[in-house]
């Protein structure tokens, strides 16, 4: 009989944790963030300075 | 028979040492230049940054522009250039099973050239016969000797590609179909882009020796600018490349992951070839005499090369994503926490790939036309390239030299020194941290570079700039501790360190990877591809200067 949690066996869980990459999608949505927020914060400056 | 015991015994003793005695000699001369290099531009740069920040006044011998120009010259040329060569040498001695010794011969005449070249620079600067700063444009002339010298240099960058080359087209010979080991062909990309990338350069510099003579009267200022950032730009790749050959690579093996995906990793390399030499023109944006729909094609092209490092971003986050969920790590962002913070090389490589989020992003903002219109010419932009160069690309060099240089010279990196250099890269990144935001933020307050200390008769405007320029002051100062730290640290890991093996690290690929398709490493249709790029985005406004040449400069003295 098999460990389950959350209705899944706990061994595929791990197995799911290990191959997990949510962390990295997370990740590069900071990076993208960061560009998209330094370029718009600069965009805003050269507006303004019209 | 003898010959071939020879043979095995000579291969038997690579595999033990890794890399040869002649080879290991030949990288720890390229690396003590390079820190060496490091170290008398950081006083210089601490200098400049205490002049600028009004806290110190120059003696008369010594102008702010003259240390300006050495500090630029021998960060930005001789410290790089010298680090990225010994090191991909290193490399390619370890990967491909040792130099040929005709290979070995060519990068040792390369290192003569270079060091004759720095000679023939540095004393033209010393003597103040060259304040023309590291971009060197015209219609400021130098001594034409300065000129002589960076040709010489360039002759023995030169030398060192042909080497790598050779090397690179032996070991293909005697290993038909196989894909050559992924730091080789890093290097190629490295030493590809030396050669194409200063072609524009070599032609610049040849054509100011005879102006600055006095043989001929006038120069065109215009393509001098153009030929020139052909290669400037191109310079800052190839740093990029070399990093991030140790991001890809060594990290993954230092913190006990794995590569995330060889054929990812061989397309950036390429997509970093093929696209980055008119990636320079995004400089010149703001320059007179080049049609709008040609700086839009050159925005495009400058933006191009921010792919291959959005998916450099991608897979250095799931290398750490999969090995700190190997190592125990939970959630969202709990693998973060299970990497080897205290291990300096890892702490620097990442604190260099963190920094990089905000300096390539810097860098789009620089690239787009309108945008650059703020910040063009500001103390944004030497913020940026000291976020840029100064951080990703140095604290990876740093981070390389704590088990390169052992491994080089067969010692080990001790529990001390692996602290030591957790604080140096502490410091570094507090010093950086406070010295390029400052710069960043004055630059967007409108305060100019590459001008000594003024507050333009008081001006309100100036004035306002002032604290900021404390904070470069006091950034400047923790750096230079930083500076004394790495290179106590480089040159005790090679002379003083216990003695002992030390790993070169190389990660392996994962056990379920798919084999690395052939066909990338088809290096004659990319560097085809790459000059296919360069006739695009150049012939039109290289015709053009040519064609419709505006008038030349005499060469002009202004210090």
């Amino acid at each position: 009989m098999k460990a389950m949690h959350d209705g899944k066996p706990t061994e595929d869980l791990e197995i799911d944790n290990k191959k997990s990459l949510k962390g990295t999608l997370f990740s590069v949505g900071v990076v993208g963030a960061v560009i998209i927020g330094m370029w718009a914060g600069v965009f805003w400056l050269y507006m303004a300075r019209l | 028979m003898e010959a071939i015991l020879k043979e095995t015994l000579t291969e038997k003793s690579k595999r033990v040492l890794g890399v040869s005695p002649q080879d290991s000699q030949l990288t720890l001369s390229y690396i003590s230049v390079a820190f060496i290099a490091l170290f008398l531009g950081g006083v210089l740069g601490l200098l400049q940054g205490l002049e600028r920040a009004g806290l110190l006044q120059l003696p008369p011998w010594l102008n702010y522009y003259q240390v300006l120009t050495a500090h630029g010259i021998l960060l930005v040329i001789v410290l790089t250039a010298f680090f990225t060569i010994g090191y991909m040498y290193a490399g390619l001695s370890h990967t491909l099973g040792g130099l040929l010794p005709k290979v070995r011969k060519l990068a040792w005449i390369g290192f003569g050239l270079m060091m004759v070249g720095i000679a023939f620079v540095v004393t033209t600067v010393l003597m103040n016969d060259a304040s023309v700063l590291y971009t060197f444009y015209p219609p400021m002339a130098a001594s034409p000797y300065f000129y002589i010298g960076l040709v010489f240099i360039m002759l023995g960058v030169w030398l060192c590609c042909f080497g790598a080359f050779i090397n690179y087209a032996a070991w293909k010979k005697n290993n038909i179909k196989q894909v050559t080991p992924l730091l080789a062909f890093f290097a190629m990309g490295v030493f590809v882009l030396w050669f194409f990338g200063s072609l524009g350069v070599t032609i610049e510099v040849i054509t100011l020796i005879p102006w600055a003579f006095g043989w001929t009267e006038t120069v065109n200022v215009m393509l001098s600018r153009t030929l020139f950032w052909s290669f400037g730009h191109t310079l800052v790749n190839i740093w990029y490349l070399t990093a991030i050959s140790a991001w890809y690579i060594a990290v993954p093996k230092v913190i006990g992951g794995r590569l995330f995906s060889d054929t990812l990793t061989r397309l950036v390399v390429i997509l970093l070839v093929i696209t980055n030499i008119p990636g320079g023109f995004h400089h010149q944006i703001v320059d007179p005499g080049m049609s709008q729909g040609l700086k839009f094609l050159h925005v495009f092209m400058s933006l191009s090369i921010a792919f291959p490092s959005l998916m450099t971003a991608f897979a250095m986050f799931a290398v750490f994503e999969r090995t700190g969920r190997k190592l125990g790590g939970r959630g969202l962002l709990g693998w973060f926490r299970k990497l080897p913070w205290g291990d300096v090389r890892f702490l620097a490589p990442m604190i260099a790939m963190i920094a990089f989020i905000p300096a390539g992003a810097g860098g789009i903002v620089n690239t787009s036309n309108q945008l650059n219109q703020v910040v063009h010419n500001t103390l944004w932009v030497t913020g940026h390239f000291h976020l840029t160069v100064g951080t990703s690309v140095i604290l990876t060099f740093f981070g390389i030299s704590y088990w390169l240089v052992p491994f080089l010279s067969g010692r080990q990196l001790t529990a001390k020194m692996n602290k030591l250099g957790v604080i140096q890269t502490i410091i570094w990144t507090a010093g950086m941290a406070v010295m390029a935001g400052a710069m960043h933020i004055v630059g967007l307050m409108g305060a100019p570079r590459r001008t000594s200390y003024t507050t333009y008769g008081e001006h309100e405007i100036a004035l306002s700039w002032i604290p900021y320029e404390f904070l470069l002051g006091i950034g400047g100062t923790l750096l230079i501790i930083g500076v004394v730290l790495q290179v106590y640290a480089v040159f005790h890991l090679m002379f003083r360190a216990p003695e002992g093996k030390t790993e070169f690290p190389i990660a392996a690929p994962e056990d379920d990877a798919l084999p690395t398709p052939y066909w990338l490493e088809n290096w004659k249709l990319w560097i085809v591809l790459m000059l296919a790029v360069v006739v695009i985005g150049y012939a039109i406004p290289l015709v053009d200067l040519i064609v419709h040449a505006p008038p030349g400069s005499p060469p002009f003295r202004i210090w």
